[in-house]
């Protein structure tokens, strides 16, 4: 399958802030791979490593087999590119940024903009600036649609917008990446939204990926586990995560099968388990702990 | 492609380029109605005589002129681009980013050059009315230092804008008014005459500035 983005043991810091160390990971072609992370875990980072608007201290970021600092104006066509907040160029009005970018691309595809505008109440002559957020945003929208890209890279894309916009975002995103051979590299705050969207997921923790799976290995594999125990001391096992007391009650979290988890917790004196599948939200809660 | 970027700099600075035009007009029209009101009211012999024994500046108007529009300018250009951080969309457009950089400053030069060179022709040409060719000349020298200090100050001003870190920004302020200061220094007419090349060697190097400034936003400077 065909690599599409590559970053090979990305090292960086904010001063002496370590952000990663050794980051690797790959995205292939035709897939979707959602960034996860509490804030500060460096998903901007990534994307602006990933765009060459960020020297690391060390490693490198390929896309489309070329190197993040040296991308050149054939493969720059072939990314669609959204900045966190959806920023464009507010100084134009609706018509005017559509006849700016429509000459930069070879297969500009003048109806997909319009026809997203016009859901929105805006006219033509509606200068980007006046708009709510929830408007620039289909505004984003429709000028990559119909840039047509074969990558996508769009940081935070839910940031910002209520939950109608948010759920006609993902749902024109999904229709997008069907269309085939699309590939889409996001992050988002908003994990709810990642679930309806994501094939694969990538989860970070501070200075490192904590997890990278597809999205339904995780819904399948990981569950949360409830149980009494008359202990003071978390349960530590390698196949549990973020074990921890509430209220009278344990809670844990494993990819583990459930008879596996019950034998582990039994031997520690756990009663009255009970397995619970989760959200994404949750999986990812569970992962990364609640702090 | 580069259309589409000269029509995202035209829709930027074009409100700006029409008050210029206005400015720049008005201030050439009223140093013509001053001139010709101190003909009229003192008459040629003690107007020559200001110009050239007390050595009076012909067009004092256009001083700082040059200057604040260039100002102005670099503003209307580079302040979009730097909020929000909008120059990664603009480095992102599928062109040599160099060449992107480059247009930008043509653009705004060229803008700038067209406004300073009509302006001298209406200048030069209406004093050669009243004045001998020697006045003339002189007029150009005297005020050539202002117009390049306007040319100067746009490309340091694009220097200060496109500069990631504030506090380097304020650093390069200081210089950028420093040097900009050589331009302004009191002198009788002539005075300027041999140090126009250094002006002009130091403009042409102001070229350079703002892709360092770019440089730096690449490399995501903090």
């Amino acid at each position: 399958m065909e690599t599409i983005i590559q970053c090979e043991n990305i090292t960086h810091y904010y001063g002496n802030r370590l952000i990663y160390k050794d980051l690797n990971f790959e995205v292939h072609k035709g897939k979707i791979l959602g960034l996860l992370g509490k804030n500060g875990t460096g998903k901007t980072t990534i994307i602006n490593i990933l765009n060459g608007y960020l020297r690391p201290r060390s490693g490198v970021c390929r896309i489309f087999g070329e190197e993040m600092e040296n991308l050149s104006p054939t493969t720059k066509s072939r990314i669609g590119l959204l900045l966190e907040g959806h920023i464009q160029h507010t100084y134009f009005n609706v018509q005017q940024i559509e006849r700016y970018y429509s000459r930069f691309f070879p297969h500009w595809k003048k109806d997909a903009y319009y026809d997203l505008l016009k859901k929105l109440q805006v006219s033509t002559t509606q200068k980007i600036n006046t708009m709510s957020c929830g408007q620039r945003s289909q505004v984003a929208l429709g000028l990559l649609f119909a840039q047509d890209p074969e990558l996508l890279i769009m940081d935070d894309f839910s940031m910002g917008l209520d939950p109608g916009y948010r759920r006609l975002f993902v749902e024109y995103l999904k229709d997008f990446a069907a269309e085939g051979n699309k590939t889409i590299f996001l992050t988002s705050h908003i994990i709810q939204d990642m679930e309806l969207l994501i094939d694969d997921c990538i989860i970070m923790d501070y200075g490192r990926i904590l997890l990278h799976q597809p999205t339904g290995y995780i819904m399948d594999n990981f569950r949360r586990f409830r149980f009494s125990a008359d202990r003071e001391q978390a349960v530590v096992h390698e196949k549990l995560w973020n074990t921890e007391r509430i209220g009278n009650r344990w809670e844990t979290y494993s990819f583990a099968p459930v008879q596996e988890v019950k034998s582990i917790l039994e031997t520690q004196g756990a009663t009255d388990l009970k397995a619970e599948e989760l959200s994404l939200e949750e999986a990812f809660i569970g992962l990364t702990g609640k702090y | 492609m580069y259309n589409a970027l000269f029509y995202k700099e035209w829709v930027k600075t074009w409100k700006l380029i029409a008050l210029a035009t206005i400015v720049f007009g008005g201030s050439i029209t009223y140093s013509f109605i001053s001139i010709t009101q101190d003909l009229r009211v003192a008459g040629a012999i003690d107007v020559w005589e200001a110009v050239i024994m007390k050595d009076l500046p012909l067009l004092p108007t256009l001083k700082w002129l040059p200057l604040l529009v260039s100002v102005l300018l670099a503003l209307a250009q580079y302040v979009p681009e730097m909020q929000d951080k909008r120059l990664k969309l603009t480095l992102h457009l599928p062109l040599p980013e160099s060449g992107i950089v480059l247009f930008m400053l043509s653009y705004g030069i060229t803008i700038l050059l067209s406004i300073y060179i009509i302006s001298y022709i209406i200048l030069l040409s209406g004093l050669s009315i009243w004045f001998p060719s020697e006045f003339v000349l002189s007029s150009f020298y005297t005020t050539a230092p202002w117009f390049l200090a306007g040319l100067s100050a746009y490309l340091l001003t694009t220097w200060v804008c496109l500069e990631p870190v504030w506090k380097h920004r304020i650093i390069n302020a200081v210089f950028a008014v420093s040097g900009l200061s050589l331009f302004f220094i009191d002198a009788r007419s002539g005075g300027y005459n041999l140090f126009i090349p250094y002006l002009l060697v130091f403009t042409v190097l102001g070229l350079l500035f703002p892709f360092y400034s770019v440089i730096r936003f690449k490399e995501g400077a903090q």
